[in-house]
């Protein structure tokens, strides 16, 4: 029986319950509300003035206006579209594929599995220290790396040039696509994500029945055909849940980039939305145009997630 | 039901909202009611040396006791005091950059220390004013805010040239150049015959303004940037000519990657701050003292010689008077020779009185190693960077130009006129949004 | 691909065919092991480094053998900051924040899919909500309000922001649909209230996801770093990840004792999610499977 048949039968208690789940959601949504429903407000309230360290004259709109208008504000924006971009699908497909190997292997799979996992669970600051030591232009180990296949060394975390431009060599216009520097953010990233989608469709993944892969293989699909004809929309659901929240994470994500950039606003190509949003805040004082990138940008993440819902669920309303 | 409540909800949250961010002038609460609060910056090595001075003068003050606290760097400490002011709740004082007490002025947090300095008990006297270094008092006037001091500077430290003796000796050249001529040609010598980048450095705001002072010139003439002007011109078309040349090496900014180059023989000259010495004496090991070498920054004119000085301050807070009164003469005593002597030597800071050039630590340190002498010898034409509203936004955008003249993606002129453009619309932004007028 | 008869038609002797058999997975294992290595590779240069002296670990290198054993440097790490006080923090904090987290989170879970009540769907667009709003844009009004309530410098302060977020009740509300819908009503028709089917049959069929939020929970507070930072005033209350700061100077990092401390702070991290692995899988099931 499903959800929807229980109400009927139970319509008579909805006044019942009512008590109950005020006590059962109180304490969690009393919470939310005053830890982030209520500075979000504040913060939508303090967007509307201008003035610096504080609450200065009213501006109504003039600060998204000035955001709207501003060229930083557009790569910051452009940044963080690179940055989702490069991050979450490629996450996500790494994570499917490292889960369906592990989900083959037998043995050894706890064990991998907490290899892959280790990333996710360490924190940011402290692996971003090391990921910026391995980038280091003159003792890290990418130079090395490509000095010894005979390359150039690469400047990395501080080379504003578009990959896509480097790799071309020179070929496509600089400004095309994300900076080198994102990219090793980006990549980063998607190592500290990918562990947490392994874990996850690796799970997903053992849940299924055994008969929809065997039946799959009688029929004679080849390892690749049945992953990705088979398997894969087996686990949509879970496609969708590690979709949304790699996104709501990814948008949201302020430590990797700050210590990996060491927080200077030296290169604007590295420049995210909410770090943005945190230079103009914090570092300059400019309040209530903090707070209107801000609140800018979680009308994006809120716009994303809805769109993910439209376009990953299979239809089934989440209630 | 919950429709209507939802909106009520948000309401009143608005409204407690535009109650909660407000706060009026005057006092804050103390972080700690029976113990002055310093919030201070320092690391593992001289944290120790800070406590034993912290202690002593507790013990001879009898007064409300200190407290020193480690709290992070100087981002970390902006970001606490920042968000203490917001609170009401401060501590009794903290090491503090120029550009942050103008913060803290703003949002009416600091208090202006005449009336300390001037107090018949605890002040200082005229003989004592004029014993200070006249460059670290001025720095800590804020010509926007009355001229008045908001802060009071607790070491000072300069731009100087570290340079690697052995390189040099290497490439024949017999001393640390003196004009910035000399200095490009002294690059060249040693990429020629070492093949390695000569000149390691990161972009950043306040060397560039050394460099800028050294030619003779300004970053700021109290109305108006000057980054567009020849003498900072000049200096971006040196780094344009030294990348273009294979001279310089780019460090990553906040990263301290241009003095691990200089010890390790990747790099011949480094512009650093005078305090960084230690630093580069412990890395490079056991034959320090012969393999590093200090000496001022080139100059245009080595007559008329300039640099930028830097270093701490102490911002004392609108807290309590008592707790002020305590911060104060500690401060006070700090700065007298008995104490700032111990100080410099252990740690690289220059102290901020002259009569403690004449203390036997000093004087045995630059006996034991003569280069220690050489930012001493600074001091008297160090002169300190601009106290403007909207520094710290002009910061960034120098330390942006810098890193794209330095990567070869920006001409020197090109980013000069960006530099100047883009600094004076910044600086028109902080004053056009004034200050908050509720807090 | 048939594996036991060669392309010709003919069969193929036994260990020809073990071998093409186990070909496969042969590869999978070295690409997985690759792999594995790849993404620990940076915790074993961390660990290197922090085995060497201050000059090697500047110098340049590929290699994650350390150039020389130096053991002491972990003493020195641990003595040069006051690491039992803020690990004994850490723990305080984030293990309260792991239990309340848990409870709030199975609560509203629970409420949200098996009462029933008007303003249920907004209920959980409300948890879900939350999980949008960036930290870092909203944590100035935070403090405010910590400060309003004279929590500044205290644990509370530490612990009470943490203890709930949209996230677990997300995660938890997955688990709970798992069960399935009879159970419920057959209950219910048996005379069993709601609160004594949440503890007798709910929350034992859900045992691993509320082992696996608690963990979360314990890693996002253990591993927070901005809001300790702001909200504590002194060691007394100082949490592990603000000790890490002590090992930048203001002319450089001390990177042989960083890397020490790194590796000291994410030791307790790695054995609870040790402890917690069989949880871990069969929680990301429930929660991941349905939608």
């Amino acid at each position: 029986m499903t959800r929807e048949t229980v109400r009927s039968t139970w319509s008579g208690r909805r006044q019942g319950d009512l008590f109950l789940a005020g006590m059962f959601l109180t304490p969690a949504l009393l919470l939310l509300f005053l830890f982030t429903y209520y500075p979000m407000s504040v913060a939508v309230w303090m967007s509307l003035y201008g003035g610096r360290r504080g609450p200065g004259p009213w501006v109504g709109l003039d600060n998204y206006w000035e955001a709207l208008t501003s060229p930083d504000f557009w790569m910051a924006l452009r940044v963080t579209v690179y940055y989702v971009g490069g991050v979450v699908p490629a996450s996500l497909v790494l994570g499917f594929l490292i889960a369906y190997g592990l989900h083959r292997i037998g043995p050894g799979r706890a064990l991998l599995r907490t290899c892959f996992f280790i990333p996710y669970i360490t924190s940011t600051v402290a692996a971003a220290m090391v990921w910026r030591a391995l980038f280091n232009p003159r003792f890290g180990v990418a130079n090395q790396l490509l000095l010894w296949v005979g390359l150039p060394a690469q400047r990395w975390l501080l080379e504003s040039r578009g990959v896509l431009h480097l790799l071309s060599g020179g070929w496509i216009p600089e400004d095309w696509g994300p900076s080198l520097a994102l990219c090793c953010v980006i990549l980063f990233d998607i190592w500290h994500l990918s562990g947490f989608m392994v874990v996850v469709f690796l799970a997903a993944l053992q849940a299924l029945p055994r008969e929809l892969e065997e039946a799959a293989r009688l029929d004679g699909a080849g390892s690749m055909t049945l992953a990705v004809r088979i398997v894969l929309p087996a686990v949509r659901p879970t496609l969708l849940f590690l979709a949304v929240t790699g996104v709501c994470k990814t948008l949201q994500a302020f430590n990797s980039i700050y210590t990996l950039t060491q927080g200077s606003a030296v290169l604007p190509e590295t420049q995210s939305l909410i770090y943005y949003a945190y230079a103009q805040f914090y570092e300059f004082g400019y309040w209530g145009y903090g707070s209107a990138v801000s609140v800018m940008l979680t009308v994006l993440i809120i716009g994303l997630t809805f769109l993910q819902f439209r376009v990953l669920d299979e239809g089934r309303r989440a209630s | 039901m919950i429709r209507y409540l939802c909106p009520a909800l948000l309401g009143i949250a608005m409204l407690l909202g535009s109650a909660g961010c407000g706060k009026g002038h005057g006092t804050f609460l103390p972080v700690d009611e029976h113990t002055a609060v310093f919030w201070d910056r320092q690391d593992t090595q001289s944290a120790s040396l800070m406590r034993e001075l912290v202690q002593a003068f507790n013990t001879q003050s009898g007064r409300m006791p200190i407290r020193w606290e480690h709290a992070g760097g100087y981002t970390e400490i902006f970001r606490k005091v920042s968000a203490g002011i917001q609170a009401g709740l401060l501590p009794a004082m903290a090491v503090s950059y120029e550009s942050m007490t103008s913060e803290y002025i703003a949002a009416g947090a600091a208090v202006p220390l005449e009336r300390w300095i001037h107090d018949p008990e605890i002040g200082l006297s005229e003989k004592d004013l004029s014993d200070f270094f006249p460059a670290a008092l001025q720095s800590n006037r804020y010509p926007a805010h009355g001229n008045r001091m908001y802060s009071f500077p607790l070491a000072k430290s300069v731009l100087v040239m570290y340079c690697n003796r052995e390189i040099m000796r290497c490439a024949g050249v017999e001393r640390p150049p003196e004009t910035w001529k000399a200095f490009l040609e002294a690059c060249r010598t040693v990429r020629r015959v070492t093949g390695k980048p000569a000149f390691a450095t990161v972009p950043d705001c306040s060397t560039f303004s050394g460099m800028v002072f050294s030619m003779g010139g300004e970053v700021y003439d109290g109305q108006r940037l000057q980054y567009d002007g020849p003498e900072s011109l000049a200096m971006l078309e040196l780094l344009e000519t030294m990348v273009r040349d294979n001279l310089l090496f780019m460090a990553s900014p906040g990263t301290f990657d241009d003095n691990i180059a200089l010890v390790q023989g990747d790099a011949a000259f480094v512009l650093r701050s005078s305090s960084s010495r230690a630093y580069l004496l412990r890395m490079a090991g056991e034959h320090g003292t012969e393999l590093l070498d200090i000496a001022p920054i080139p100059q245009k004119d080595p007559n008329r010689p300039a640099t930028v000085l830097f270093g701490p301050n102490v911002t004392i807070f609108a807290v309590p008077e008592l707790q002020q009164a305590v911060a104060w003469c500690f401060t006070r005593w700090f700065t007298e020779p008995e104490q700032a002597a111990r100080w410099a030597v252990a740690t690289g800071y220059i102290p901020v009185r002259r009569s403690t050039l004449a203390h036997p630590l000093v004087r045995e340190a630059w006996a034991q190693w003569p280069p220690n002498r050489v930012p001493y010898d600074c001091m008297s034409f160090a002169r300190p960077e601009p106290n403007v509203d909207g520094w710290q936004q002009v910061r960034a955008l120098v330390e942006r130009a810098l890193a794209e003249v330095m990567s070869g993606t920006r001409t020197a002129r090109d980013a000069a006129e960006w530099l100047q453009q883009e600094g004076t619309r910044a600086l028109e932004r902080a004053h056009r949004a004034g200050v908050g007028n509720g807090i | 691909m048939n594996i036991t008869r060669s392309a010709y038609g003919f069969p193929l002797p036994l260990p020809i065919r073990l071998l093409r058999k186990n070909a496969g997975i042969f590869l999978l294992y070295v690409a997985l092991m690759g792999g594995a290595w790849l993404f620990c590779w940076p915790f074993l240069w961390m660990l290197s480094t922090s085995l060497e002296t201050f000059q090697e670990a500047m110098a340049p290198g590929l290699g994650i053998w350390p150039a020389s054993w130096h053991w002491e440097n972990y003493v020195e790490t641990w003595r040069s900051t006051s690491f039992p006080r803020y690990f004994l923090n850490s723990f305080v904090v984030a293990g309260t924040v792991a239990v309340a987290v848990t409870v709030s989170a199975a609560l509203a879970g629970y409420a949200l899919v098996f009462l029933r009540f008007p303003g249920r769907r907004l209920a959980f667009l409300v948890a879900l909500g939350a999980m949008m709003v960036p930290f870092e844009a909203v944590f100035i009004p935070n403090f405010v309000l910590i400060a309003r309530l004279g929590w500044y410098n205290t644990f509370a302060a530490l612990i009470v922001p943490w203890c709930a977020n949209g996230f677990s009740i997300f995660l938890m509300r997955q688990a709970f649909l798992m069960i399935p819908a009879d159970y419920y009503e057959a209950a219910r028709l048996d005379g069993c209230g709601a609160v004594r089917f949440l503890f007798r049959v709910a929350l034992p069929l859900v045992r691993p996801t509320l082992s696996v939020t608690a963990v979360l929970a314990f890693l996002g507070s253990y591993n927070a770093l901005l809001w300790p930072l702001i909200v504590t005033a002194d060691g007394s209350r100082r949490v592990v990840q603000v000790g890490l700061t002590v090992f930048t100077t203001e002319s450089g990092v001390q990177l042989h004792l960083l890397m020490c401390a790194a590796t000291i702070v994410m030791l307790p991290s790695v054995l609870l999610f040790l402890l917690a692995q069989r949880a871990v899988s069969e929680t990301m099931l429930v929660s991941g499977v349905k939608g």
